[in-house]
């Protein structure tokens, strides 16, 4: 990563980290917590997104299940700590499960399976009524102070932003980004594709997990719809993908603008929410196809430098 | 169980016309379009407007309707197709899924502030056969005679007529057909606009059967999308059976289970079998 970008990487994480600390409760406070639930998300669905190049439509199913395992386990009577550890340990497992059965996918098959999950997952918390609550969603007494989740939140964000720098900077985000490039030619010379994909999806999965958690110990509620939202998923893939820079910075920088954006869209546009991220999304595609064509062109000029 | 049966023959003729569509636009373009279940929602709420006016019958306002569906297409090629021409085919199949998704959210939040959060429907009565004891109803055999006549049209087009064969040229090699003198960007214009009319037809269709939320677009497409994978994208009769499997699935899971419960038998089966379908070999 160039200096400059980890510099104002650094910035951005510092003065979230400083915001949470400093404003805990009322609407700034409620403002920043989701600029960090987002930024984790964002960050954390930038792993797969950039290095396999993987788009999911389902990346809030891992959110849910990290919400709603935190949420059974302090209905279930225990306190904060040991049930935040047991809904890490369990929501490690079905984000496992998941990404085991998603590691075999590509591009459009792997979107419309991540997409596919997450209804599976909505549908099936709101039939399991007696455990999650259905459709009228799950109620958890406060188990910690507001500026305590902030802070948690804010060391989440800080964790999964050095965990998405390390994974790109270690052999295994090398070979992700040769499993992009072709999965064919990464098996040839020995690269364990599947084995890369799964580790870098699980990178992805636990921190949205855990951000699942802490959102519920701070809004006290969660519901299949809520949890399992595909406007978070569209969210975490906005924020991932409208700025273009590589690096955290990106992710970083998206959520900022994505979150702000949703509180104004909310606020002043009710009732056509999911049509200005329809509007946010057509953009985000077509720099996509933009992208796309000048790596194309870069390739292409690089295999024939005459063209030039 | 034979009415249980009967019912998801029904159904799957709907979601067989659905995606027969769908498979059309990924083969010929190579377009994973989630808007389609949205502009069935819309030739449904179409329909229903219409009905205030005149009481059309679902064929005949099919017929009528089929020029602005033609027309739905065009634009939609416009804003799916044609700024992601000349990409890979997964580049373009992951670009031409984020602006459909994108296209489908901005379609639902227009069809709630149009129609309102009321499922649209059609209340179109007619009569019900008794043959050897088992109810059939009129309307419903009607329409999936109607839904396989699309189909079987949509073949004959696609074998038989000039625009067909540079449909079925363009999805075999974009470059051959180029070098025989066929225009794609015509031929993929004239091919969404055929996805769109179907769309348009499965939309009309099940209104007329059962209730549609104005915002199950989404939730038609990925089943529509799911029975596409199964049978085989870019082909007609893979889809069209798909459909009809999943229709009864849907059907008995409905006959058995709660209608959340129904969803995630269904989703889950197929999401599993994309998983072993397209999980475990190279694509």
């Amino acid at each position: 990563m160039k200096p400059w970008k980890m510099s104002f990487s650094i910035i951005i994480l510092t003065a979230l980290m400083l915001s949470s600390a400093v404003f805990s409760k009322g609407y700034v406070g409620i403002f920043v917590f989701s600029l960090i639930i987002n930024g984790t998300m964002a960050v954390s669905y930038d792993i797969p997104g950039r290095s396999l190049g993987l788009i999911s439509l389902g990346h809030a199913v891992f959110f849910g299940l990290g919400a709603y395992c935190f949420g059974i386990s302090i209905s279930n009577g225990l306190s904060f700590f040991p049930a935040l550890i047991l809904s890490v340990i369990l929501s490690f497992m079905g984000a496992l499960m998941i990404t085991l059965l998603m590691a075999g996918l590509k591009h459009g098959y792997y979107s419309l399976a991540t997409l596919g999950i997450l209804i599976i997952f909505q549908r099936l918390f709101e039939t399991l009524e007696s455990i999650t609550g259905g459709s009228a969603g799950l109620y958890i007494p406060e188990t910690i102070s507001k500026l305590h989740c902030n802070l948690l939140a804010a060391f989440l964000l800080l964790a999964t932003a050095a965990c998405h720098v390390l994974f790109s900077r270690s052999r295994w985000g090398l070979y992700s980004k040769e499993t992009e490039a072709s999965e064919e030619a990464a098996e040839t010379i020995g690269i364990p594709t599947r084995t890369v994909k799964i580790l870098c999806l699980m990178t992805a999965a636990i921190p949205a997990c855990m951000a699942g958690m802490l959102h519920l110990a701070r809004t006290s509620y969660v519901s299949p719809v809520s949890g399992f939202s595909l406007t978070l998923s569209i969210t975490a893939l906005l924020a991932s993908r409208v700025v273009p820079v590589r690096g955290i910075l990106g992710p970083l920088l998206g959520v900022l603008l994505i979150t702000a954006a949703e509180e104004v869209i909310w606020t002043k546009f009710e009732g056509f929410n999911h049509a200005w991220f329809g509007l946010i999304l057509l953009g985000a595609a077509l720099y996509q196809g933009m992208d796309f064509r000048r790596r194309k062109t870069i390739s292409a000029t690089v295999e024939n430098p005459l063209s030039r | 169980m034979i009415q249980v049966l009967i019912s998801g023959l029904f159904l799957g003729g709907v979601y067989a016309l659905l995606a027969v569509g769908l498979s059309l636009a990924f083969g010929i373009m190579g377009v994973l379009n989630l808007a389609h279940g949205s502009l069935a929602v819309l030739a449904a709420i179409l329909y229903q407007k219409s009905l205030l006016l005149y009481p059309f019958s679902p064929w005949t306002f099919c017929v009528l309707a089929t020029p602005i569906f033609l027309g739905f297409g065009f634009i939609l090629h416009l804003i799916i197709v044609v700024p992601f021409r000349n990409l890979s085919l997964s580049a373009g199949i992951v670009t031409s899924l984020i602006a459909s998704l994108g296209l489908a959210l901005i379609l639902e939040d227009l069809f709630v502030w149009w129609q309102g959060w009321e499922p649209i429907s059609t209340n179109i009565t007619f009569p019900t056969f008794n043959i050897v004891g088992l109810k059939i109803p009129g309307l419903r055999a009607i329409l999936l005679g109607m839904a396989a006549v699309t189909i079987g049209l949509s073949t004959l087009f696609l074998k038989k007529t000039d625009p067909g064969r540079s449909m079925r040229a363009l999805a075999q090699d974009k470059e051959a057909a180029s070098l025989y003198g066929i225009n794609p960007g015509l031929t993929s214009m004239g091919a969404l606009g055929l996805a769109t009319i179907l769309a348009g037809v499965a939309g009309i269709f099940y209104s007329s059967l059962y209730p549609l939320g104005p915002r199950e677009g989404l939730d038609l497409t990925l089943k529509a999308l799911f029975i596409v994978v199964a049978g085989g994208m870019g082909n007609l009769r893979g889809p069209a059976v798909a459909g009809l499997v999943l229709g009864f699935i849907e059907s008995f899971a409905g006959f058995l289970f709660t209608y959340t419960s129904t969803d995630t038998v269904v989703y889950s089966l197929l999401v599993g079998y994309l998983v072993l379908k397209r999980g475990g070999r190279r694509q």
